[in-house]
C-alpha cells in the first residue's frame, strides 16, 4: 500500500476519527486506526466499538487533488503515536507506505518515521448498508432533534434500554422518544421523501452526543440507515455508526395524559428565569424541589428554600391560567431542561393534577412534548 | 452532653461571625481574588441573577444582597461575579466550627457562617480577650477567613456585639455598657427585631433599643404577646438562654420515652404504652412539620440493660399508624420476653416536611395518584390551620433565631 | 488443542456431548465448563466460538483460518468477550463493562459470545448480575463460564448453564507430552506435580528464577536439618526476596510440599518418582531419618494451612516465619 496526502486533509480526518478511538479498550486491534486506500480515496476508520467513525478522503474532488500516487492496500496504524506524528511533520504532503510485513513507513520532506503496523483483517467488520434501506433530511433538523430530546435519558443502568432514544420512523414522521422515567422528552419531524419504517431502534444517548458534537453545521444533509444492530449517519465525508441498545422500550404514548385540567401559557424566558432563581435555593440532594401555584388571575408563585440559605418566592405574571386552581412541586432541574429545549416565544403547560406527569408544549404546535413527574411533598 | 452552667451563674459567651463568609471563602480559595470587588450571584451569566452575598469592596460601591446582577454592575462595573459554591462553604464551615470545638465542648453552630460558645469554663489560664484574640487569628492564618467576635454575658448580647465591628471586629458587650452602646440604636437593629415587628413597635412610639428597654410590660405584650415581653428583656440584657451544642439535634430525632410504675411482661400494658409514646411522637412531629425516615425502639429491662433496635424506611412517614406499625414490628422482633422497665420510641432522620418530597415516576405515579385525593385534603386542611410550610419559615424570622432551622445536620460534622 | 478432535483425544466425553449438539443445531446459551488447569476449558470455549462465527465449517469443526476464526483467536473480533481476573479476582469496573454490554446489539452482527475465565471469581453480586442476564437469554448469545473450581459456583448460575465436566489430564501421557517437548524427565515428573498445562511446564522449565526457587526449597529442606539456627535468616535473606509476588509465593509452597512428599515417599518406599529432591540415595537418607512419618504429616498439614493464610492475605513474611516455627517443633 501507499500513498501521498495533503497533511492537512489528513490530519482533520485523523482528528474526527480519533474521536471515537479509547485508549481504554478490550479489544486490542481498537486501539489503532484503521487506513484503506483505494484507487479513488482514502478511508480512515476509528471505533470503540461502541460508536464508529470513518472519514473519507476522495483522490480527487472539484478539481483539487488531495491523494496521489495511489498502490491500494489497508493498514492499522496505533492511534498512539499516528496523530502526532502526522501533526509534526515538515512538509504539505506525506508519504505512507506499508510493505508486505506490515512495516509502515510515513514520510514527509527530510523526516521520515518507521512504525509497526496491524494487520487490517483484524479490524471489526462495520456492517455494509444499502442505500435503498435510508432517508435523508437536513442536518440542522437532526441536531435540533437530538438536542431535544437526549438530555433526558436516564443515566441509570438499572433500565439500560432508558439511557437510549427511542427513534422510529412511521407513516413519514421521524419520532425521537427519551425518558429517564421522572421526565419525558419527545419530538416529531414529518419526513416526506421516504417510504422507509422502522421501529424501537433505540440508540445510545451517548452516542447522539458524540454525534451531535461531530456533525459539521455547514452541510446540508445527513443519510440516515438503520440495520438490526447499527445505525449509520452519513455525510459527504464523514459515517458515523452507533451500536443500538438491545431490547424493547417501552411504550411511551399511552403515558401521556390527553386531558388538562389546569392549563398555563407563559412566555418561556421569563419562566426560565423565575424557575432559575428560584432553584438557586433549592437543595441539590433533596431533588431541587421548586414550587409552583396559581395565584388567581394571571399570577403564579414560584418558591424554593433551603434552610442554611433562606427561601425565595417570586411571583410571575403569565399570559393566561386556565381550569383548577394548581399547587404543584417539581425539580427545577428538569423544568430547566424543559424548558430551554423547547424553541419557542411562549409555552403552553398542561396539567392534571399534582401528583400526576404535566406536559409542556410550544404554545403553537404539537412537534416538541416536555413531559415531567411532580416531587410529591409531604 | 449537657450544659450544667447555671443560668445564675456569671457567663462569658462568644458570638462568632464570618465576615462576608461565601465572598471570603472564595478568596481564600483563591487568593488573587481579594482586595478586589466580587459578588456571588445565581446565575452570573444573566443580568437578572440576583446576588447572594458581597465582599467589603463591592459593598464600598454600593453592591448589596438581592440586587440583580445587571444593577451590581451598574453600581461596579469591575465587580467579579462568581456562583456559589456551596459545599466549599460547607467543607469551610466544618473547619471552623472544628477549630471552636478545639476551645470548649459548649459550641453552638447557628448557620453556616456563625455560633455561640460559653467560654465560662476556659477562662482560667487566658481572658476572655486573649481566646477571642487568638481565635480569631487562629481563624484568619489557618483557613484564611476573617471573623467578627462578639464577647458578652448571655448569646443576645455577645451577638450584637458580634455586629459592632466588622470585619475582624473584636467587641466586648458588658452590661454596663448597655445605655452607652445599645439603646441608642434603632429598634430594626436589634437581633429578633423583624420588619414587620419594628413597625408595629413604631406604632407605639417605640423607635429605639433603649425605648424598648423601658416600655411598660403591658403595651408590649399586648402588641407583640409574650414575644414582646422577651424582646424588653433582652434590650435590658436579659438573655438565659443557654449555649446548646444539642439545639443543632433538635429536629433530627423526635422520641418519646416513659418508665414504667413497676417491670412488667404484660403485653397489653406495654402496647398501651407504646399508643401513649407514639401518639406523643406524632404531636411533637406534627408541631414541628417533620417527617421521618427511620423508627427506634428503646427496651431497658428490668436489670437496666438497654437495647435500642431500629429499621430504615424507604419512604418518610409522620402518623402514629405508621410509626406504631414500625415499632410494633421492631418489638416484635427483637423483645426477649424478659420484664420491662422502660420503652422509647423515636423517629430518626428526620426532615422539614417542605424539605421533602419523592420525584415520581411515569412508570408507577398512578399509585400516588390514586391517594391524590386524600393528600389535598390534608393539604387543605393545613393551610385551614395556618401550617403552610412558607408562612411559618416567614415568622420564624421574626423570633429569636431568625436563620435556625433544623436542617443543619452537616453544621455538626465538626465532631467527626 | 485446535480441533474437535484434538479435543476428543484428552476429552472423549466432553468433546462428543458438545460436538453432537453443534451438529444438531443445538448450542446451549451458557455453558459451564468445569475442570482442573490444562483440561483444555479455554481450547473448548475457542472452538465453541469459532463454531458460531466461522464462515468455512466442514461438519463440527471450524476452519481456524478464516477471517473469523483469526480474529477469536487474536482476541480481536468485537463481538467475542473475554472476562478474565485482572489480578486476584474479576473487578467491578469488568463486570460494570460487561454488563453494559449486556445491554448493547453486536458490533458485526447480533451473535455475541462471553467468555467468562475463572468464574468462580466473581463476587456474588457480580455473578447475580450476570444470572440476571442469563435468565434473560438473548436469542444469539452464548455465555461460557470456565472454572476449576467448581465448588465455588453458586447453585443458581450452575442450575442455569450446562454444566461439562472435564476429566483430569492424565499424568502419565501429560509427562511423556513433557518429554516430547524436550524437557529432561526429571523436570517432567515435577512439572506434571505443578501443572497441568504444557506451554506454563515448558516456560518455568527454563526459567531462572523457576530454578533458583528450586534450589532455594532444597536448601531449606536440608537446613532444617543441618544448620536449624539459621533457618530464620535463610528465610529473611535468601526466601521472602526471592519468592516476592503472591503467585510466587503460593509457588514456593508448592515447592516445598512437593519436597516433603518425596520425603514421605522415600519413607515408605512407594516407588513414586522423585519431584524434588535429586539427590544421592545418603544424603536423601538423612533427610529421611531426620523427619519421622509422623512429623511429614504435620509439616505437610502446617504447609497446607500456609497456603491458605497465604490466600487471605496474611502477609508472607509472616506466613513463613510461622512455617518454619512449626516446621521446628
Amino acid at each position: 500500500m501507499k500513498f501521498i496526502i495533503q497533511r492537512d486533509t489528513l490530519i482533520s480526518s485523523v482528528q474526527d476519527v480519533m474521536k471515537a478511538v479509547s485508549p481504554r479498550t478490550a479489544i486490542p486491534i481498537l486501539t489503532g486506526i484503521k487506513l484503506v486506500a483505494k484507487q479513488h480515496g482514502i478511508t480512515l476508520t476509528g471505533s470503540d466499538s461502541d460508536i464508529s467513525i470513518e472519514s473519507y478522503i476522495p483522490a480527487e474532488s472539484d478539481g483539487i487533488v488531495y491523494v496521489e500516487d495511489i498502490e491500494e492496500g489497508s493498514i492499522v496504524l496505533q492511534a498512539r503515536y499516528f496523530p502526532d506524528i502526522i501533526r509534526k511533520l515538515p512538509e504539505k504532503t506525506v508519504e505512507i507506505h506499508v510493505d508486505d510485513q506490515l512495516k509502515v513507513t510515513i514520510r514527509s520532506g527530510n523526516a521520515e518515521y518507521n512504525l509497526n503496523g496491524l494487520d487490517a483483517e483484524e479490524y471489526p467488520q462495520l456492517p455494509q448498508v444499502n442505500t435503498d434501506d435510508s432517508f435523508d433530511m437536513p442536518i440542522d433538523l437532526l441536531k435540533g432533534m437530538i438536542k431535544q430530546t437526549v438530555f433526558a435519558v436516564s443515566t441509570m443502568e438499572t433500565r439500560p434500554i432508558l439511557t437510549g432514544v427511542n427513534i422510529s420512523l412511521e407513516n413519514g414522521e421521524l419520532h425521537f422518544t427519551a425518558t429517564d422515567s421522572h421526565r419525558l422528552a419527545s419530538r416529531k419531524l414529518p419526513i416526506s421523501s421516504t417510504s422507509l419504517s422502522f421501529s424501537n431502534i433505540v440508540v445510545p444517548g451517548k452516542s447522539l452526543n458524540e454525534l451531535n458534537k461531530i456533525l459539521n453545521d455547514n452541510e446540508e444533509t445527513v443519510e440516515i440507515s438503520v440495520t438490526n444492530n447499527q445505525i449509520l449517519f452519513r455525510t459527504k465525508h464523514l459515517n458515523f455508526l452507533s451500536r443500538l441498545l438491545d431490547g424493547t422500550y417501552p411504550e411511551t404514548s399511552r403515558l401521556i395524559p390527553e386531558q388538562s385540567k389546569t392549563t398555563i401559557k407563559a412566555h418561556t424566558k421569563n419562566l426560565i428565569h423565575t424557575i432559575d432563581r428560584a432553584s438557586l435555593l433549592a437543595r441539590e440532594e433533596s431533588g431541587n424541589i421548586v414550587r409552583l401555584a396559581t395565584k388567581g388571575g394571571e399570577l403564579l408563585e414560584i418558591t424554593s428554600n433551603s434552610p442554611e440559605i433562606g427561601q425565595v418566592t417570586e411571583d410571575l405574571n403569565v399570559h393566561a391560567i386556565d381550569g383548577e386552581e394548581l399547587k404543584i412541586s417539581f425539580n427545577s432541574k428538569y423544568m430547566l431542561d424543559a424548558l430551554r429545549a423547547i424553541d419557542a416565544e411562549d409555552v403552553r403547560i398542561e396539567f392534571t393534577g399534582a401528583m400526576r406527569p404535566f406536559i409542556i408544549r410550544p404554545e403553537n404546535g404539537e412537534a416538541i412534548l416536555q413531559l415531567i413527574l411532580p416531587v410529591r411533598t409531604y | 452532653m449537657q450544659n450544667k452552667l447555671t443560668p445564675s451563674k456569671r457567663r462569658i459567651i462568644f458570638h462568632i461571625d464570618m465576615n462576608c463568609f461565601y465572598a471570603s471563602v472564595e478568596m481564600a480559595y483563591n487568593p488573587s481574588l481579594k482586595g478586589k470587588p466580587l459578588a456571588i450571584a445565581g446565575n452570573p451569566e444573566e443580568r437578572k441573577g440576583i446576588i447572594v452575598t458581597s465582599s467589603y469592596e463591592a459593598r464600598a460601591k454600593g453592591v448589596k444582597t438581592t440586587m440583580t446582577v445587571w444593577q451590581a454592575r451598574k453600581l461596579c462595573p469591575e465587580l467579579i461575579i462568581m456562583r456559589p459554591n456551596f459545599n466549599r462553604y460547607r467543607a469551610a464551615s466544618r473547619e471552623i466550627f472544628k477549630m471552636l470545638a478545639e476551645i470548649t465542648p459548649f459550641i453552638q453552630p447557628v448557620s453556616i457562617d456563625e455560633g455561640y460558645m460559653d467560654v465560662t469554663d476556659v477562662i482560667q489560664d487566658a481572658t476572655a480577650i486573649q481566646i477571642a484574640q487568638k481565635l480569631q487569628q487562629d481563624i484568619l492564618n489557618q483557613l484564611d477567613l476573617p471573623c467578627s467576635i462578639g464577647i458578652a454575658p448571655n448569646k443576645f448580647l455577645a451577638k450584637m456585639a458580634s455586629d459592632m465591628q466588622k470585619p475582624l471586629g473584636l467587641t466586648i458587650l458588658r452590661k454596663r455598657d448597655i445605655q452607652r452602646k445599645l439603646w441608642p440604636l434603632q429598634v430594626e437593629e436589634m437581633y429578633g427585631v423583624g420588619e414587620k415587628t419594628a413597625q408595629k413597635l413604631h406604632t407605639i412610639q417605640v423607635e429605639t433599643i433603649g425605648d424598648l428597654a423601658n416600655k411598660d410590660v403591658y403595651t408590649l405584650k399586648q402588641l407583640l404577646g409574650i414575644n414582646g415581653e422577651r424582646l424588653q428583656n433582652r434590650a435590658n440584657g436579659i438573655d438565659l438562654r443557654p449555649v446548646d451544642p444539642e439545639a443543632i439535634h433538635e429536629f433530627k430525632s423526635i422520641g418519646s420515652s416513659q418508665t414504667l410504675p413497676r417491670d412488667t411482661t404484660d403485653e397489653i400494658e406495654i402496647r398501651q404504652l407504646m399508643h401513649l409514646l407514639t401518639e406523643n411522637v406524632e404531636r411533637r412531629m406534627k408541631r414541628k412539620k417533620a417527617a421521618g425516615k427511620s423508627v427506634q425502639l428503646m427496651i431497658r429491662y428490668h436489670d437496666r440493660q438497654t437495647i435500642t433496635r431500629s429499621k430504615k424506611l424507604q419512604t418518610y412517614i409522620d402518623t402514629k399508624e405508621e410509626i406504631l406499625l414500625i415499632a410494633n414490628d421492631l418489638w416484635q422482633t427483637h423483645w426477649n420476653g424478659e420484664p420491662i422497665r422502660l420503652l422509647g420510641i423515636t423517629v430518626q432522620e428526620v426532615e422539614e416536611k417542605a424539605l421533602i418530597g419523592k420525584q415520581l415516576d411515569i412508570f408507577t405515579y398512578e399509585n400516588e395518584a390514586k391517594k391524590e385525593g386524600l393528600y389535598s385534603t390534608i393539604q387543605s386542611l393545613s393551610e385551614k390551620y395556618g401550617k403552610n410550610p412558607f408562612q411559618s419559615f416567614q415568622q420564624e424570622q421574626d423570633t429569636d433565631q431568625p436563620h435556625t432551622s433544623f436542617q443543619k445536620d452537616f453544621l455538626d460534622d465538626y465532631k467527626k | 488443542m485446535k480441533t474437535w478432535s484434538d479435543v476428543s483425544e484428552v476429552q472423549p466425553l466432553a468433546s462428543k456431548i458438545l460436538m453432537n449438539s453443534i451438529r444438531k443445531g443445538r448450542i446451549s446459551h451458557a455453558y459451564l465448563l468445569q475442570g482442573e488447569r490444562g483440561t483444555g476449558k479455554e481450547a473448548i470455549a475457542l472452538l465453541l466460538a469459532k463454531g458460531l462465527f466461522c464462515t468455512n465449517k466442514s461438519d463440527v469443526e471450524p476452519c481456524g483460518v478464516c477471517n473469523m476464526c483469526r480474529r477469536i483467536e487474536s482476541r480481536n473480533h468485537p463481538d467475542v468477550h473475554w472476562l478474565e481476573p485482572d489480578g486476584q479476582s474479576i473487578k467491578i469496573e469488568q463486570i460494570k463493562n460487561l454488563q453494559k454490554e449486556f445491554t448493547y446489539s453486536g458490533l458485526e452482527s447480533n451473535r455475541k459470545v462471553y467468555i467468562i475465565k475463572a468464574a468462580d471469581t466473581l463476587t456474588l453480586n457480580a455473578a447475580n448480575r450476570i444470572l440476571k442476564f442469563l435468565e434473560e437469554p438473548s436469542k444469539q448469545t452464548t455465555a461460557i463460564m470456565l472454572t476449576e473450581n467448581s465448588q465455588s459456583i453458586i447453585s443458581t448460575i450452575r442450575s442455569r448453564c450446562q454444566v461439562i465436566d472435564l476429566q483430569p489430564l492424565n499424568p502419565t501421557s501429560f509427562k511423556r507430552q513433557l518429554m516430547d517437548a524436550g524437557l529432561q524427565q526429571q523436570d517432567a515428573v515435577l512439572m506434571s506435580a505443578l501443572t497441568n498445562n504444557v506451554d506454563d511446564a515448558i516456560a518455568w522449565s527454563t526459567d531462572a528464577w523457576f530454578a533458583e526457587g528450586r534450589k532455594l526449597v532444597v536448601q531449606l529442606v536440608e537446613m532444617f536439618v543441618h544448620k536449624p539456627e539459621d533457618v530464620f535468616l535463610f528465610i529473611h535473606q535468601h526466601w521472602i526476596p526471592h519468592f516476592k509476588e503472591r503467585s510466587q509465593q503460593e509457588q514456593g509452597l508448592d515447592l516445598l510440599l512437593l519436597a516433603f512428599k518425596d520425603i514421605l515417599y522415600a519413607h515408605l518406599g512407594s516407588g513414586e518418582d522423585t519431584a524434588m529432591l535429586h539427590m544421592p540415595a545418603e544424603q536423601l537418607n538423612q533427610l529421611v531419618m531426620f523427619y519421622s512419618q509422623q512429623k511429614l504429616i504435620t509439616i505437610l498439614h502446617e504447609l497446607l494451612q500456609a497456603k491458605r493464610n497465604l490466600k487471605q492475605n496474611v502477609h508472607a513474611t509472616l506466613v513463613m516465619e510461622q512455617l518454619t516455627l512449626q516446621i521446628q517443633r
